[in-house]
């Protein structure tokens, strides 16, 4: 398991730039919502900030997980990486966790943003820590199922067919329908939109834990496929 | 008995089966490394090398065929544990060096006590030991050369695969490497060794093969390969230079090369000229003559 962690920390120490912009992003947006700390804050504009943050960062590592197969295949880099002991699965393994400690960090982040937001707004907090839950388990089914389709399609092609098969179901209003639990994550999606101050929204469990067995599935599917791949045939 | 490599009739097509543009770069190729042996892969450019190393790692896997890597099939992940790979153009994380070298050890399974140790052995072996807090973006194409080289060594393995381990690195720094190959291989390692410095393979490697478009072509101890049974040198004093096409003159002694054919008859004529016969020898050629010979056999076949 340490090789698996040392890959995910090396794959975060990579994209340390735009993790760290991502992550400025967050207090800039919370001292935007929260007026620069001049005015008292209104409670839509946090269910806003809320609400766009949870959808940002599923977006962020699902493009982030997507590029990674391209990105270390075009710069060879690979090459070293999988001609040590490490399978291929192991491989992927690692980008998840990669993306899912970033996800973790921003979701603290987010949290203590919220924090100093809500108290500005004199809103309960307890719900934030709620949805940082929603946002890391979000996350992660974003970015399993965007590596999942990069490994044979194109970064921007598999990210496009993520967002697609996450919010296709909300099209055709399959949020009535029982078996939307199914769509990977759709219900968390349904979820994060739904979120508010008031008691009535609670985390989705269900959803968190269905998000949870469908990453280990599409991870496991991304091994199988990524297992056949020539990964030395430069990508273009 | 298996080799510590091997190559079964090992087939490899790029494209898809029902692509009109389908290159088959590897042609029923069979190989098999023996455990100790410095081994060159000769072959020109898109020969199919580079493929058949991949194969090896388990990069890509074989259109047909198969092949064992130290017993067990291509693609075994906890194998590559026991061999060092060092590709072509090497590509490397941008950070200090013996931070890289322990990180590609730790992917081995090397434990960090271990790993310390092992990156400063290799770091003084490849002559970097004064650039090891150095990152490895700011050296120069034969330093990243030499770090790629170290990181192959990290782990102590028993099989080295080198692709075009000396391309970037000046003749001094070829020198140097030649000769931790060497040591590497007095330590008992096996090496095999990919490359286009044909004196370098001549010099080094116990046995070579020589592979065209994908195929084959000879396997052989250096020494046998670069013997020609078709020609051969005499050696003779007693008669004159002018008897004889191809000849020349040194301290008093003729020499002349003649064809397997006609040896018989080179010999008679000496006598008959009342000269007398000092050596006989196969011709030797250089492994560029023979390399090239053969290359372009292959290229016209």
């Amino acid at each position: 398991m340490k090789p698996v962690a040392l890959i995910a920390i090396n794959f975060l120490r990579e994209h340390r730039w735009p993790v760290l912009i991502l992550f400025a992003w967050i207090v800039l947006t919370a001292l935007a919502a929260g007026g620069f700390g001049r005015d008292r804050v209104v409670s839509d504009d946090v269910v806003f900030y809320v609400e766009q943050q949870a959808i940002y960062i599923c977006v962020f590592s699902a493009f982030l997980a997507a590029d990674a197969l391209d990105n270390e295949r075009k710069s060879r880099r690979i090459l070293l990486v999988l001609s040590k002991a490490i399978s291929r699965g192991e491989y992927l393994l690692a980008i998840i966790l990669g993306t899912s400690a970033m996800a973790i960090a921003y979701a603290i982040l987010f949290g203590l943003a919220g924090v100093w937001l809500t108290a500005r707004a004199a809103l309960p907090s307890s719900a934030l820590w709620s949805m940082a839950v929603l946002i890391v388990a979000g996350s992660l089914i974003a970015a399993t199922v965007a590596m999942f389709f990069s490994t044979f399609l194109n970064p921007y092609a598999a990210t496009a067919v993520t967002l697609l098969l996450f919010c296709a179901p909300g099209a055709l209003h399959a949020q009535r329908h029982a078996a939307a639990i199914w769509f990977p994550g759709f219900p968390i999606l349904v979820n994060v939109l739904r979120f508010s101050f008031r008691q009535q929204w609670a985390v989705n469990w269900p959803s968190v834990i269905a998000a949870v067995f469908q990453s280990m599935l599409f991870w496991a599917m991304a091994a199988v496929v990524f297992n056949r791949k020539d990964i030395a045939v430069p990508v273009e | 008995m298996a080799g510590i490599l091997d190559y079964n009739n090992v087939t490899k097509d790029y494209g898809s089966p029902w692509s009109k543009r389908r290159l088959r770069a590897l042609d029923s190729f069979a190989l098999s490394l023996d455990r100790g042996e410095i081994f060159g892969f000769l072959g020109p450019n898109g020969a199919g090398k580079t493929t058949a190393i991949h194969l090896a790692l388990g990069f890509m896997r074989p259109s047909s065929g198969q092949g064992q890597l130290l017993g067990k099939p291509f693609g075994d992940a906890a194998t590559r544990a026991r061999i060092g790979f060092l590709p072509e153009n090497v590509a490397l994380y941008h950070r200090p060096a013996n931070k890289l070298l322990r990180f590609y050890g730790a992917l081995n399974g090397m434990r960090p006590a271990r790993l310390r140790l092992r990156s400063n052995e290799v770091l003084r072996e490849v002559e970097l030991e004064t650039e090891g807090n150095r990152n490895v973006a700011k050296f120069s194409r034969g330093m990243q050369q030499r770090i790629g080289l170290a990181q192959a060594m990290i782990n102590d393995p028993e099989l080295l695969i080198l692709d075009e381990p000396s391309s970037a690195l000046d003749p001094l720094a070829r020198v140097s490497m030649r000769e931790l190959l060497l040591e590497a291989n007095r330590a008992g390692k096996t090496i095999f060794l990919s490359s286009h410095l044909l004196s370098e393979i001549e010099m080094i490697c116990h046995r070579v093969a020589i592979l065209v478009k994908g195929r084959l072509m000879r396997v052989g101890k250096v020494e046998d390969l670069l013997i020609s049974r078709d020609r051969y040198e005499i050696v003779a004093r007693g008669v004159r230079a002018s008897s004889f096409e191809e000849s020349r003159v040194r301290d008093g002694l003729v020499t002349f090369t003649v064809g397997a054919a006609s040896q018989r008859d080179a010999l008679e004529r000496v006598w008959a000229l009342g000269g007398e016969i000092l050596s006989v020898n196969p011709v030797r050629r250089t492994l560029e003559e023979f390399f090239v010979e053969l290359a372009n056999k292959g290229a016209d076949a």
